[in-house]
């Protein structure tokens, strides 16, 4: 991909959106990386006195903050070559002790969010015959686990969204692509938000909570860099037509391999090894 | 004197709902059969007489409405053994032109719907230490059709919901599974709403959508009925233990399998190759 290309990066002010903003600046690409909150904006403005970054404020729940900042992104360069959806957060709790407004939530942003942005942008990727939206998904998307159900769910969606794209956009010259990373080492863990009743000590499933929580922290903390995300965000970038998907690590492919190999009993089963709680009986 | 299981099943006015509580009544289960609009309760009705089956309104997209259905169950019954997930139509139109307001109804119904209902029946079964819920999913659970992409992605969340909450409550002898219809001789073509650019042809897809919904209305005559998915539930329901997916069709079972092992090229020849046949078979 030319490196002169506009690239529009969601979620860019930690994690994976800072990473890979920091990796195409470097390459010579022009960078429009969103913010929701102004406080947490400050790497992103000293990215910007070094390279082409151009931060820029985003809701991605928000359609006139979408709306207004793409408009604004097309009046300044024409046009938008790259789209990364990466916004997003992680909601914790079993499914019982979420309010609806949790999990609602968990949607707007994770999902009707990236479906608001690609809305906006994919006039103008038609208009100029080309364009690439890379979806940033998760292993969450094909393995559904206990505690993270809505995060789940959202990301299952993507990966739906994403297939329905792809083929809408093809004839149009847009490519649509979604990249699953497991456990990557950023402060996605940290920022994770959690029901209010979820550790109120009033939930039937308090064990439980505190058993995959447990669980979870000891995988992230095992987890890979960040780099090994960008080589793969790179990778996208070049490879044309992208694949479907994208994997970031072995042990995710593995994961992924297993889950379609695996008769559905036996992936339960083994996955069930991993939450004593709810084990189940093969 | 044991009574009959207590079975909460939402969306009955047509299709699999209506086959299912039928079904279901005339297997032993005390039915509640919940739709949106009682106005168009009286072909079920017709069709229940005397069946130990009640109709009672519910709106699965308000809190409110199905927080009093499910009251009204309890206090009629005293337990609920089984929730059948139906309510839920298809959003028909390109991903890219659905308005905020039409993501969200898609939403609102398959996907928040099953969860309020969910959420309101789970103490219930926990209380009873035992349960049985199962969500009809979609054959568009495990793949993505063109122009349906809206309402597919709404299933796949309804796989990963199901699957999650599998853990979560196993514990409480509570289980959760998935019928997933393929293609089905429904009226889903009443319960499918179109996106607004679609109905007012300005859509910049429009040809590809029109040729999609051709097929869409027109399933093949050798595809199951929707008693055949009401069947399906009903053998779930007496299974010793209940598996994740239950698909319905031959399409259902292989498609998903397929789809895995074959290129993106080669698949979509494959898609291609199957709207052939039901253009044949229809005409």
């Amino acid at each position: 991909m030319n490196p002169a290309s506009v690239v529009l990066v969601t979620g860019a002010n930690s994690g994976f959106g800072l990473a890979t903003t920091q990796a195409l600046a470097e390459k010579g690409y022009r960078v429009y990386a969103t913010y929701r909150s102004p406080r947490k904006s400050g790497h992103l403005w000293q990215l910007s006195k070094r390279y082409r970054v151009f931060p820029i404020l985003m809701d991605v729940d928000k359609k006139v903050s979408v709306e207004r900042a793409v408009k604004q992104i097309l009046k300044k360069e024409g046009r938008i070559d790259v789209l990364m959806n990466n916004a997003g957060f992680v909601m914790a709790g079993c499914w019982e002790d979420l309010s609806e407004a949790d999990i609602e939530a968990q949607f707007q942003t994770n999902l009707f969010g990236l479906l608001r942005v690609t809305r906006a942008v994919m006039p103008a990727m038609r208009r100029q015959g080309s364009g690439k939206i890379i979806n940033v998904g998760s292993i969450a998307g094909f393995m559904a686990t206990p505690l993270l159900g809505p995060y789940s769910a959202t990301k299952f969606a993507v990966n739906s969204v994403t297939e329905a794209l792809r083929m809408e956009g093809r004839p149009w010259g847009v490519d649509v692509t979604e990249i699953n990373p497991g456990e990557v080492q950023t402060n996605v863990v940290q920022n994770a938000r959690m029901g209010k009743k979820v550790k109120s000590g009033t939930s039937a499933y308090t064990p439980f909570t505190l058993e995959m929580e447990n669980w979870q922290k000891g995988r992230f903390a095992k987890g890979a860099p960040v780099e090994v995300f960008v080589k793969t965000i790179l990778k996208v970038l070049e490879d044309r037509p992208t694949r479907r998907r994208y994997l970031v690590k072995m042990d995710d492919r593995i994961l992924y391999t297993l889950r379609w190999l695996l008769p559905d009993a036996l992936w339960e089963w083994g996955t069930g090894l991993m939450f004593p709680w709810s084990r189940f009986p093969l | 004197m044991e009574s009959n299981p207590v079975a909460l099943i939402t969306g009955c006015s047509t299709g699999i709902g209506y086959e299912t509580a039928l079904l279901l009544g005339q297997n032993g289960y005390r039915v509640f059969a919940t739709l949106r609009d009682l106005k168009r309760s009286a072909a079920l009705k017709k069709a229940a007489n005397g069946l130990p089956l009640e109709i009672i309104p519910m709106d699965v997209d308000r809190s409110p409405s199905v927080k009093k259905a499910i009251a009204s169950v309890l206090r009629k019954a005293g337990r609920i053994d089984v929730l059948v997930n139906n309510a839920g139509w298809g959003a028909f139109g390109a991903m890219e032109e659905f308005s905020d307001e039409e993501i969200q109804a898609q939403y609102e119904t398959n996907v928040f719907g099953l969860l309020r209902v969910t959420r309101a029946v789970l103490p219930i079964m926990r209380r009873q230490e035992q349960g049985r819920i199962i969500n009809i999913g979609s054959l568009a659970g495990k793949m993505t059709f063109a122009g349906i992409g809206l309402y597919c992605s709404s299933k796949y969340a309804v796989e990963a919901i199901t699957e999650s909450l599998r853990f979560e409550v196993r514990p409480f002898n509570i289980e959760v599974a998935l019928v997933e219809p393929g293609t089905i001789r429904t009226p889903f073509k009443t319960n499918r709403r179109k996106s607004k650019v679609f109905l007012e042809k300005s859509s910049v897809y429009q040809k590809e959508l029109e040729r999609i919904l051709f097929f869409g209305n027109n399933p093949p005559a050798s595809a199951p009925g929707p008693d055949q998915v009401a069947e399906k539930v009903h053998e779930a329901l007496q299974d010793r233990r209940m598996a994740i997916r239950y698909p319905v069709g031959r399409d259902a079972v292989w498609l998903p399998r397929i789809r895995w092992f074959m290129p993106d090229f080669l698949y979509d020849f494959v898609v291609k190759a199957r709207y052939a046949q039901f253009r044949k078979e229809s005409a």
